[in-house]
């Protein structure tokens, strides 16, 4: 009884009516196929030739020795997963990953939801405020790099500068040299140019929570910390879902900024998975090497994502 | 009907005079020169393929500036678009080449040389190097050589009574005193990879001499013997005397070009291509001076190499024009003239008759170089070993890891690629 087609032959009840015009066995369901099917094809072929075709090509790559155009590329098995597993750059890349991942959500996250809250209310200036945090987000991640780089630069730097000129001199840093400061450095810029789209969505967020609560807490006696923990965060749940999500990809794509403002240095210690992909891929022509970590890259993002997201459907049960 | 014949005929003529027209019509897409967004570099270049297309009636070269080179992998990529340049001009050196002939992205040049003399128009010495390197098979058609070394401050250094002296110990006395006068002894910027291997492979030939650097290069001689790893160890030491701050560490070649003409670096170790860096910050470059770093083993001589070759990619679409792109290139007038106009910056393949640097500082460079140069280990090391050698150098200048450390990673990959 549970096989649908069964009970729609045998049946003239609901089940067989959505059978016949709902399910794709159903002839009008396999009519309506056929006649979507040209439809859909041309998004198919784009779909099959930009994404489907790439990571077959990429998975093909990652058993071959191929080291660019032209040449012969020959099977090699899993020699390829092999090398990744005992490069320690691959290791070590990895980590600097997983804590830009952690900073990427602290800091654009975080500023995002701070700022959101800050100015989500505001009635006559929101419009200015909105605008002005949301413009880093319009200017490119490279220009973003070059112009932190600037900030960063220890001898003619704004920042060190700064901290000069107003007594904090023994706080001047070799932001971007210094093997423990040089992710977080970066991150900053990085994240400086994501959080407004974040920003964006937690005050959309924001907006859909019912204003009587917060009267209703009001009543209650409430103060401004026990409705943001009891009344605003609660609201924001699934918006928070959605940012968070996208924040983790966003994390795991990390690669523009520490290409321009150190190239992965010093010594490798900002180095990402991303960046060390390029470096094999466009620079050391491994491209086999390079396929499986971008496999690598793609099992994470999925991986991180599905587990999120589970978590946080299971939270909210 | 003789009237409808008559214009048949001449609809064909010109139908056929339009297809030979067509037929000629070719563009040369080609990449490089690096620095054709400057004024005085656009103007030669533009003037050489005004005459390069007179000379070709039908072709019209099509400048693509370039976006990298090889080692951030620009070339690679531009290549691989199959809409790439047809004939490009980039940094070279055997380990750069390397990258793209294993990767079969450029054409072999080798039967070029023979049957059309160039062979003939650069310094023997450099066609036998040329030839040895791959099996007899050449990829290349070398444009400029390098000459790295010191370049100080004329003024600066009058000021103080400072002068590059003779000895390796001497040279060190002198970087304390740049220091207690306040001024960063040596600008690096090893955030770009060339410039950090500017000052090591002249720190190696310093402390080691070319026939040991040489050794170390082609793999008889381990990185870590104490004969070669000395240069790393001396690296290190400068910067735990402070002679090169770590902080440099996150400058790349501008940002520490920046600290030298701003006289808040006395030193800086660059080819004669710096002479546009100079140009382009407003520098007076009858203040520069050239010297080779001090050394304690052999004379004192500049490191260098070939620095820029022509190479002709595999998916060219025009290589038959390319070819005679470089037959233009390599004439007497084109070279003559490029080495005398005031936006030269490099020593050329072969020695050029009646030649007139067009600066000062290009001809202190050259008389520097007249005695030879030694190796820059950046174009001549294996491509799978360069990254690790840039690497190290970072970790070199950043305080990471010691000399013996750093050498010990750089012979790691020596092994492998070998």
């Amino acid at each position: 009884m549970t096989s649908l087609p069964t009970i729609a032959k045998d049946t003239d009840g609901p089940s067989a009516r959505v059978s016949r015009r709902g399910t794709p066995g159903g002839a009008a369901g396999q009519d309506g196929l056929r006649s979507a099917l040209p439809l859909m094809l041309p998004a198919l072929a784009i779909y099959a030739v930009f994404t489907l075709a790439p990571i077959a090509l990429t998975l093909w790559l990652s058993f071959t020795d191929s080291r660019g155009l032209n040449t012969s590329a020959s099977f090699v098995g899993l020699d390829n997963y092999a090398r990744a597993g005992f490069d320690p750059i691959v290791w070590q890349s990895l980590g600097h990953t997983f804590l830009w991942l952690l900073y990427h959500l602290a800091l654009a996250v975080g500023m995002g939801l701070g700022l959101a809250l800050a100015i989500g209310r505001l009635k006559k200036t929101h419009v200015f405020f909105r605008t002005a945090f949301f413009l880093p987000h319009l200017v490119s991640l490279a220009v973003v790099g070059v112009i932190w780089a600037n900030i960063y630069d220890p001898f003619y730097g704004l920042l060190n500068t700064a901290l000069e000129h107003v007594g904090l001199g023994r706080w001047t840093q070799g932001w971007l040299s210094d093997p423990l400061l040089v992710l977080f450095s970066v991150n900053v810029a990085s994240s400086w140019q994501g959080f407004g789209l974040y920003m964006l969505l937690f005050i959309a967020g924001l907006q859909n929570i019912d204003h009587s609560l917060y009267e209703a807490a009001d009543i209650d006696g409430a103060t401004a910390f026990q409705k943001l923990i009891y009344v605003t965060l609660p609201g924001l749940s699934e918006v928070m879902t959605f940012v968070v999500s996208l924040a983790l990809i966003n994390g795991l794509k990390g690669f523009a900024t520490v290409f321009v403002m150190t190239d992965g240095g010093p010594f490798y210690q900002s180095e990402l998975i991303t960046t060390y992909i390029y470096r094999l891929a466009f620079s050391a022509q491994d491209h086999g090497l390079a396929a499986v970590l971008c496999i690598l890259l793609s099992a994470l993002a999925i991986t991180i994502t599905i587990v999120f997201n589970r978590w946080r459907a299971r939270l909210s049960r | 009907m003789q009237r409808r014949t008559l214009m048949a005929t001449a609809l064909a003529a010109l139908a056929a005079a339009g297809a030979v027209t067509a037929a000629q019509a070719q563009t040369l897409v080609m990449w490089g020169p690096e620095q054709i967004t400057e004024p005085l570099v656009a103007e030669l270049w533009n003037g050489i393929k005004a005459d390069f297309e007179a000379a070709n009636p039908g072709v019209t070269v099509e400048f693509m500036p370039p976006t990298g080179n090889i080692s951030d992998g620009a070339v690679q990529a531009a290549i691989q678009s199959n809409a790439g340049p047809d004939v490009m001009l980039t940094n070279s050196g055997v380990a750069r080449v390397s990258t793209v002939v294993n990767a079969a992205l450029v054409a072999p040049l080798t039967a070029a040389y023979a049957e059309r003399g160039w062979d003939q128009q650069i310094y023997p010495w450099l066609y036998e190097e040329l030839k040895s390197q791959r099996g007899g098979e050449i990829y290349e058609v070398p444009d400029g050589l390098d000459a790295l070394g010191i370049w100080y401050h004329k003024d600066m250094f009058a000021e103080n009574q400072w002068q590059i002296p003779g000895t390796y110990a001497d040279f060190l006395t002198l970087m304390g005193q740049m220091k207690e006068k306040g001024i960063n002894p040596i600008a690096i910027g090893p955030r770009t990879a060339g410039s950090a291997g500017h000052l090591f492979g002249n720190i190696l030939q310093a402390s080691s001499g070319t026939p040991v650097v040489g050794e170390a290069l082609d793999g008889k001689l381990d990185w870590t013997d104490p004969s070669i790893a000395l240069g790393a160890v001396r690296l290190r030491e400068l910067v735990d005397a402070g002679y090169i701050d770590k902080e440099m560490a996150a400058l790349d070649l501008d940002g520490a070009a920046r600290l030298w003409f701003n006289k808040r670096a006395a030193m800086f170790v660059a080819g004669p291509w710096f002479t546009a860096n100079a140009r382009n910050a407003g520098y007076d470059l009858t203040n520069a001076g050239f010297a080779a770093m001090p050394s304690d083993i052999g004379a004192a001589m500049p490191t260098g190499g070939v620095g820029w070759s022509w190479m002709i990619p595999a998916n060219s679409k025009q290589p038959e024009l390319a070819m005679k792109w470089i037959d233009f290139i390599l004439s007497q007038d084109v070279m003559k003239r490029r080495a005398e106009n005031p936006a030269s910056t490099m020593l050329y393949p072969r020695a050029i008759k009646d030649y007139n640097p067009p600066t000062q500082i290009l001809a202190e460079i050259f008389s520097t170089a007249s005695g030879g140069v030694g190796y820059n280990p950046s174009v001549y090391l294996p491509a799978g070993v360069v990254d690790t050698y840039f690497q190290v150098i970072q970790g070199l200048i950043s305080a990471q890891i010691t000399g013996e450390e750093g050498m010990a990673q750089i012979q790691a990959k020596m092994a492998e690629a070998q």
